[in-house]
């Protein structure tokens, strides 16, 4: 049950959501570019470069086209995306640091929260009236309706297998209480299956490049994002920022909620730590791989990371 | 206040008004990706023009290109800086005089940096780049002002 606190507020407006999110999310964006950028033998920007990017957009004119189709819901787009981040970081505990709500069926609640930033994508493209954003959003809805699948099947595997036998676990806190007390899923080879499919899930909804498919700027420019200035345009950079730290969050708390020590400090900067690491490695696929079609990302989409999870959900479920 | 901070991410925008591909090649992949990296400045490719604050114009603007160069800069928000990339775009180049030639650039806007060349060095487009951030400040805080 969450009651309206001075410790909740804190805890959505300054740390461990809010502020506190949306700077770590855009310095964990800086550091994607740099590692990219040294993986391809450049220097790269500096670390604080989206932060900068966020102040450029701020003294920019917004444009609003003419032949934009629902003006209202143009302006409003960017919004959906952003509180619903903001509601999931908000939410999902931080190992050692922070508790989450502790509500006994958020995990429910996550399925719905993480579609909203493609939702907000879907509602601000097709309201612009642009041909490059309409083709852009229907990439984007059939990724969503394959990547969504595995997510989901991910999920019920992570919250079985927290159930020790007997039910499932629907409380973040509690999946991540029983990783600490019975050793991390990453570690259980039951679970590295899901694991795998949980790491395809997160690359096709940050849209890196194997799934870089919705805002290519090779054929659809920017896609949704193409008749976007200002603000509006800022807002869904931060969305993107957060998006990528909720991942990197539900990610640890599935799989890897390990605590360091007893202290708040040591175990935020382990989460820190973990969190650069993830980075990294998502940086490396981004600049190793090449993209694919959206016919082939639907293909893929609809097997491996849904065959993978199954297995792991067929390993939880009879042995 | 933000003028300093904002410079610090400039995001660059292409427009090919009937090029050789000779100052293109330099831009994509000599001059700003591999080698002479230009992300360090901040700067990175957008595909749309609404969301660009230096524009590189290459090509001598065709009769054909025109219309489209005209649109495309309305389209670009203020502030804005616009750089000519090669001889084409600044005097018309080998193309000067032709019957199928509407340019020079600047009878369709105000250019701020010129880049000369025929294709143009790497590193004048870095110094094209720099020279236009420079610019750049100056502007947002006359659009600041005003």
């Amino acid at each position: 049950m969450i009651t309206l606190s001075a410790s909740s507020v804190f805890a959505y407006l300054l740390f461990p959501g809010g502020l506190f999110a949306v700077l770590f999310g855009l310095l964990l964006l800086s550091m994607g570019r740099i590692a990219v950028a040294r993986f391809q033998g450049r220097v790269g920007p500096p670390i604080y470069q989206n932060i900068f990017d966020i102040i450029k957009l701020r003294v920019k004119e917004v444009l609003i086209p003419e032949d934009v189709t629902n003006k209202l819901m143009f302006c409003i787009a960017p919004v959906f995306g952003f509180v619903g981040m903001m509601t999931a970081i908000f939410i999902l505990p931080v190992s050692g640091v922070y508790g989450g709500t502790g509500a006994s069926s958020d995990l429910i609640v996550l399925i719905y929260l993480l579609a909203l930033p493609a939702v907000s994508h879907i509602l601000g493209g097709s309201a612009s009236g642009s041909t490059y954003a309409a083709i852009s959003v229907s990439r984007e809805v059939i990724l969503m309706f394959a990547y969504e699948i595995s997510f989901i099947i991910v999920l019920f595997t992570v919250a079985l297998a927290a159930g020790g036998g007997d039910g499932a676990q629907f409380s973040l806190k509690g999946i991540v209480d029983y990783q600490i007390t019975h050793g991390s899923f990453i570690s259980d080879i039951k679970m590295i299956p899901a694991f795998l499919a949980f790491v395809i899930f997160m690359l096709a909804t940050l849209e890196v490049p194997p799934f870089h498919i919705a805002e290519n700027d090779g054929d659809v420019m920017k896609g949704y994002l193409m008749e976007y200035s200002g603000m509006p345009l800022a807002l869904f950079e931060i969305t993107h920022a957060l998006k990528l730290l909720v991942l990197i969050t539900v990610l640890q708390v599935f799989f890897m909620p390990g605590i360091a020590g007893a202290s708040i400090i040591v175990n935020l900067l382990w989460f820190i730590g973990k969190s650069a690491a993830v980075v990294a490695c998502i940086a490396f696929i981004h600049a190793s791989m090449p993209s694919f079609r959206v016919d082939q990302a639907f293909k893929f989409l609809m097997i491996v990371p849904i065959l993978l999870s199954l297995m792991s959900l067929g390993m939880i479920l009879f042995f | 206040m933000f003028s300093k901070y904002a410079t610090k991410s400039p995001w660059l925008y292409r427009i090919n008004t009937g090029s050789c591909n000779g100052c293109d090649v330099e831009l994509a992949t000599t001059a700003l990706i591999p080698r002479f990296d230009v992300e360090r400045l901040g700067c990175k490719y957008t595909g749309s023009p609404k969301h660009a604050d230096i524009v590189l114009v290459t090509g001598p603007v065709t009769v054909r290109s025109e219309n489209y160069l005209i649109r495309m800069l309305n389209e670009i928000p203020d502030p804005r800086v616009i750089v000519a990339i090669g001889i084409c775009p600044i005097s018309g180049g080998i193309y000067r005089d032709s019957y199928s030639i509407r340019g020079p650039l600047d009878k369709h806007v105000e250019v701020d940096v010129n880049v000369s060349g025929c294709p143009v060095r790497p590193q004048s487009i870095l110094d094209g780049v720099a020279q236009a951030i420079g610019i750049w400040k100056d502007k947002i805080k006359q659009f600041h002002e005003a």
